[in-house]
């Protein structure tokens, strides 16, 4: 049997650049020169507290970009770097986004809340890619915790780019409502490429509007998120029916999960 | 005498017997069945005397007894698995030290020369199952595994009885052991059959003096006994076309039923030869300049196995049964072209509250 190659290995990358979202959410730059694919995710680890599962949210000049959200331990502990400091993980994990199925069709992004961070680079990618349409809807619970900003002049100027807001606000001039009034104001052909991500409900509810339009299920992807600790299909905790979301996920062709994404506690 | 490879068989006589285990305890750290506290353990083994000969154990769902028998390999399994020793319940991965704000890694893979000495037909499957998760159709095969399993020599023995949990012949897997071991021992009237079932296993067992060639009426002897125990067991639900049936059955309100006894203890899940879970913790120094990242056997019992963030997947006690039981006889095929049962019952044994796990399937998939 040869040496194996250790899948707990953890590198290190020097923090070049840090941007503050909102309130307890982090944008990191990292130096790396390590391949990686839309759609994938790395395990960010901690010192002393653990590792986190953090979804690749672009690629810049030999830099990775994960935006973190202080909810865990892990989490908080990340969003303490500063430029100049050191970030350890291991990866990347997981499959990519099947973008090559949207080329020459409509190609709908539907992102909730932190899910924007999964759907970014995928999104970035598509505005250069042979696709028909694209249309991303984005739905926030409310103004402060709006990602990335300083990117949707230049989203919107290209394509089609709407922002909705859960909560009004003064400060927001644009669409208030839930993200599902948005998709329902939307015409699409049926032949539509779908990629989403966000919390389960929001993607159920999604899939359902999409299936009223006439949209298949097997045209729809969704990234998951699942207990996830070691990341190569080992450890068990993040299943769902037969499969493992950490290696034959994060995304699903929706009409392969459906099975067991709805129905309650698999 | 001329050697024997792989195939041939000899009769041995106790002395015999006693040869071989000190030959291989000359080459291996040895692991073997001991008396421990009662129970007939899975344990390091460094003399001949320690094996649980005249023993037998007397197990039922949620009951463990010894009594004393009249032959040597009289009992059937022990209580825990080899799971203990290839898959340990705690094993640290990598330690992490911190020097002047810089993370290094160390990693020490085991790699150790260990001996199963005395495995039986349904242990044996849930080692193939255990290869099939950690290396073979893993594409991140386990370095650690992989250390533990690299040399690892097979002394297999066929069960001449069975306890009332056991329920090889329903899975397949058992009783009669027919591959994956370097020596095979049978327990015969006259002796002991030792078949052997690789080069490796040949060598050793040429350099046992007290031997002799096996006869046609040892073989003969040796179906018999296994027939016998088999006949002692009986089907409990047919394996073909379970999968699809459990598929059918998710929406079933027996599961409901279940979470009525199961108290969620994840004893089960502990004494199971292919239950491969486990969790990864961080177990720091005070100074804080050493961490050490550590694996640790989890269950999917337990309350936080599923949960994101602060979200539980799988709430009711319910749902973590359906998700074991469905990952035994359903999942675990598409993920690992086999079942993840290989009927050795002792999830029956050790269940606190005796559900049978036989009874549970075939009520589920059969009723």
């Amino acid at each position: 049997m040869p040496t194996l190659e250790n899948p707990y290995l953890l590198k290190a990358g020097r923090v070049e650049k840090v941007i503050k979202e909102c309130e307890g959410v982090y944008t990191f730059h990292v130096r790396t020169q390590e391949p990686a694919y839309p759609g994938q995710y790395n395990m960010l680890y901690a010192f002393g507290v653990g590792e986190a599962p953090i979804t690749i949210a672009s690629m810049g000049e030999e830099c990775i970009v994960h935006t973190v959200r202080a909810v865990g331990d892990v989490t908080r502990h990340i969003d303490q770097l500063r430029e100049g400091d050191y970030l350890y993980w291991r990866g990347p994990y997981g499959n990519r986004w099947a973008i090559e199925r949207a080329y020459n069709k409509t190609l709908l992004i539907i992102s909730g809340g932190l899910g924007l961070a999964a759907t970014r680079w995928v999104f970035e990618e598509a505005l250069n890619k042979p696709i028909k349409r694209l249309v991303h809807l984005y739905g926030s619970k409310d103004y402060d915790s709006l990602l990335y900003r300083y990117l949707y002049e230049n989203w919107s100027s290209k394509v089609e780019f709407y922002i909705t807001l859960d909560r009004p606000d003064p400060r927001w001039k644009g669409k208030v409502g839930l993200i599902t009034e948005l998709l329902k104001e939307l015409e699409l052909d049926e032949d539509t490429i779908v990629f989403t991500c966000g919390p389960d409900p929001m993607v159920k509810a999604c899939v359902r509007i999409l299936q009223e339009k006439g949209i298949p299920q097997n045209n729809i992807y969704a990234s998951l998120e699942r207990h996830m600790k070691c990341s190569v299909g080992t450890c068990g905790h993040c299943m769902i029916g037969p499969y493992f979301v950490c290696k034959d996920g994060p995304i699903f062709r929706y009409d392969l999960i459906r099975e067991y994404f709805e129905r309650k506690e698999v | 005498m001329e050697s024997k490879g792989k195939g041939g068989g000899y009769l041995l006589s106790l002395e015999g017997i006693r040869e071989l285990f000190d030959r291989l305890r000359e080459k291996y750290r040895v692991i073997a069945p001991k008396l421990k506290d009662g129970l007939i353990a899975f344990s390091d083994v460094d003399n001949f005397e320690s094996l649980p000969f005249g023993y037998k154990n007397v197990e039922a769902p949620g009951f463990y007894s010894l009594e004393r028998s009249g032959g040597y390999f009289t009992y059937t399994h022990p209580y825990n698995s080899f799971k203990n020793f290839l898959h340990p319940p705690e094993l640290t991965l990598i330690k992490v030290k911190k020097e002047n704000g810089k993370l290094s890694f160390q990693v020490h893979i085991q790699e150790e020369a260990l001996c199963l000495f005395d495995i039986r037909a349904c242990d044996l499957s849930a080692l193939r199952v255990l290869d099939l998760v950690f290396l073979h159709k893993n594409p991140h095969p386990d370095p650690y595994y992989a250390g533990l399993r690299k040399g690892l020599f097979v002394v297999a023995v066929n069960c001449t009885y069975a306890t009332s949990t056991c329920f090889c012949s329903t899975m397949g897997t058992g009783p009669e052991v027919k591959e994956g071991y370097d020596l095979l021992i049978t327990e015969l009237s006259e002796g002991f059959l030792v078949e052997v079932g690789s080069e490796r296993g040949g060598e050793i067992l040429e350099k046992v003096e007290n031997k002799s060639d096996a006869e046609r009426r040892h073989f003969k002897e040796k179906a018999q006994r296994l027939g016998e125990t088999e006949a002692t067991m009986r089907v409990h639900f047919e394996k073909e076309g379970l999968q699809e049936r459990l598929y059918g059955r998710m929406d079933s309100t027996y599961w409901e039923h279940i979470e009525k006894r199961c108290v969620a203890c994840t004893s089960c899940t502990q004494a199971c030869p292919t239950c491969f879970c486990f969790d990864i913790l961080e177990k720091n120094q005070l100074d804080l300049k050493e961490s050490q990242r550590v694996r640790v056997w989890d269950s999917c019992f337990s309350p936080s196995f599923a949960t994101v963030h602060r979200f539980n997947l799988r709430q009711s006690v319910h749902s973590r049964y359906r998700q074991w039981l469905m990952h035994k006889f359903a999942y675990w095929v598409d993920q690992f072209d086999c079942f993840g049962c290989v009927g050795c019952g002792r999830c029956i044994t050790w269940c606190p509250v005796g559900i049978d796990i036989r009874e549970e399937v075939r009520r589920i998939a059969y009723a």
